[in-house]
């Protein structure tokens, strides 16, 4: 099967959450309850365990380039998901195999084997995946595999009205993002640039199965500017505990051979 | 931080409100700084004409990475899994001569008790406790945690098998117990710097070092509390005395400010976590200083191994709340990654 994931292009978003509703109502999520952030338009604040769309707001006093209005006023407004990484932290972190790659090549907890041990939680450089209070286990965003599987496409992309967010097969979607790209460039918005689309452009993640068009430093959008898998350098770790643990073993026959060697 | 407080000339509020609650009529005024072209000296009657500091950008200084949900069994398991290792490894170390037999023994206890008792504090932990055999599922080289547990089943049927023979054990039976103890002792290190939370992440070469370092100090901790003779007593203060010291040094390692990331650090010194890690560091030295009085006193050496044991236990819940602090700042995850793309790492 090909690879297939999300262009998310924000901007054409319109903050209007039918992703973040979507979603929650295909997936069966329960609602995270009534709470006022005081944050712009944003009460959903971010990914969680319960929530696999999150819509952010950034409400700001500056003019976007084109843009005309009475005073500098803007908001940057993004449709956030699992970025179902090319290297996936949560993935290749996992010590039960409840995260698997897809036919889609995306990336999916099994419900069913996944035990809870949170650490997933922390290897994700995205701080996407989360454990659930409640049920214990931890989730995310699958991709709507079983739409997938059923030859549908997500919900979220099927309720964007604005086609904020594309899904498709890959290479398609990297073709659609350039375009766009290049025909918002050649209207004066310079700011747009394509997040962590290939591997060249995000090589801590070779790659991102879901990517972004942003208008604004990643950060801005809580996104992480360079996020690197965790796995990718751990062989240093692996390095310096050898080194360590071959101290501890001389520290134990040293001491044993000292006070041996004095009684002799 | 913020480039109010390093520029030598100050107008308008000094303290800027990302650093502390501000509640004041005035807390919502921005800082302010002089252009840069203001010059050193400025005279009286010149209007400086300023600018609100910019903050880094982020979103609401909201978290960008999530907390760890790990609770308190988990620092509780890594101390014991230290106390296991080490004394995994004395156990192997000690000769079959009848003056250490009671120390061996009590190793072979401390060691089995430690891989048992510790990966029942993790199932404790686990969302699912049912599911804990999930853990031996599969074998995932890239997961220090799969890595981990599979260390842990097998230094758990060695250790057993150690304690039930006892002095009769083979010498594969006990090299294997010692192995599978340093993984132990050794990995939980591996795990934490194998994370994307920025403070784990940034001392990812040192956690290793300090958890074995201070799995050493435990187990001679633990041991000094039992009843030793003459030899043994040596014998264990030395083998603590190495393990003390690795720990102090690599504690010192770990609170040398490395400029890549301030963020984290200031986050930490603020909070439980800060508070934590003081107090592990004070027992560290109190034990230190204990053991270097020269006179000989039984309990001289059991407050020690108090002080050694409450330290190494500190130590280990420190790292995790700091770990926590550390996530909730989002500045901690963007500024050092920010720098890295500048310099055109």
């Amino acid at each position: 099967m090909t690879a297939t994931g999300f262009f998310t292009d924000t901007s054409v978003c319109i903050g209007c959450k039918a992703c973040e509703v979507a979603c929650k109502q295909w997936n069966q999520l329960p609602a995270d309850g009534n709470f006022f952030s005081g944050r712009s338009y944003d009460n959903t604040i971010h990914l969680e365990a319960t929530t696999w769309r999150h819509v952010a707001f950034v409400e700001r006093s500056l003019q976007l380039s084109g843009q005309i209005t009475a005073r500098p006023f803007s908001w940057l407004l993004m449709s956030d998901v699992c970025k179902h990484c090319e290297r996936a932290g949560c993935l290749e972190a996992c010590p039960t195999g409840a995260i698997v790659r897809t036919e889609f090549e995306s990336v999916y907890v099994q419900p069913d084997v996944c035990n809870g041990c949170g650490y997933c939680v922390v290897c994700c450089p995205f701080g996407v995946i989360n454990r659930r209070e409640d049920d214990g286990r931890a989730w995310k965003c699958t991709l709507c595999y079983d739409r997938q599987k059923a030859g549908g496409e997500p919900a979220c992309a099927k309720a964007c009205p604005t086609d904020s967010i594309t899904f498709g097969k890959l290479d398609e979607l990297r073709e659609i993002a350039r375009k766009r790209l290049e025909l918002l460039h050649s209207r004066g918005v310079h700011e747009a640039y394509l997040y962590g689309m290939t591997d060249d452009d995000q090589p801590g993640t070779e790659g991102l199965h879901a990517f972004f068009l942003l208008l604004d430093r990643p950060e801005a959008y809580n996104l992480p500017p360079k996020p690197t898998v965790p796995t990718k350098g751990v062989g240093a770790s692996w390095g310096t505990m050898g080194v360590a643990a071959a101290g501890m073993v001389a520290a134990a026959v040293a001491a044993v051979r000292f006070v041996e060697g004095g009684k002799k | 931080m913020s480039q109010a407080l390093t520029s030598g000339l100050k107008i308008g509020r000094e303290m800027d409100p990302d650093l502390a609650m501000l509640t004041g009529e005035g807390a919502q005024q921005r800082v302010k700084q002089a252009e840069p072209d203001a010059g050193s000296i400025v005279p009286l009657w010149r209007q400086v004409s300023s600018r609100p500091a910019e903050s880094p950008p982020d979103y609401y200084r909201l978290p960008l990475l999530k907390e760890p949900v790990w609770i308190w069994s988990v620092p509780a398991y890594f101390y014991l899994g230290g106390v296991a290792g080490g004394c995994a490894v004395l156990a192997a170390a000690l000769p079959g001569k009848r003056r250490f037999d009671a120390l061996a023994s009590w190793c072979r206890l401390l060691a089995c008790a430690g891989v048992t008792v510790g990966p029942a504090l993790l199932t404790w932990d686990l969302g699912k406790m049912t599911r804990f055999l999930n853990m031996l599922r599969v074998f995932r080289p890239s997961s220090p945690m799969s890595v981990g547990s599979w260390s842990l089943a097998g230094t758990g049927m060695l250790a057993t098998l150690s304690l039930l023979l006892g002095k009769k054990a083979p010498s594969s039976v006990r090299y294997g117990t010692a192995f599978g103890g340093v993984m132990v002792a050794g990995y939980t290190g591996v795990l934490l710097g194998n994370t994307a939370n920025p403070l784990w992440l940034e001392k990812r070469r040192l956690l290793p070092p300090l958890f074995i370092a201070s799995a050493i100090a435990s187990t001679a901790g633990a041991l000094e509390l039992r009843p030793l003779n003459q030899h043994e007593e040596k014998v264990v203060q030395r083998f603590g005395m190495v393990g003390k010291v690795g720990e102090a040094a690599a504690m010192v390692a770990m609170e040398r400010r490395t400029p890549t990331n301030k963020e984290a650090v200031y986050g930490v010194e603020k909070g439980r976590g800060g508070l934590l890690w003081n107090a592990a560091k004070v027992a560290l030295v109190a034990g230190v200083v204990l053991d270097l009085i020269p006179a000989k006193s039984t309990a001289r050496r059991k407050a020690s191994g108090v002080l050694t044991t409450l330290g190494a236990i500190c130590l280990r819940y420190a790292l995790l709340e700091t770990g926590k602090d550390a996530a909730r700042e989002p500045q901690a995850v963007i500024g050092p990654q920010r720098r890295r793309m500048q310099g055109g790492g």
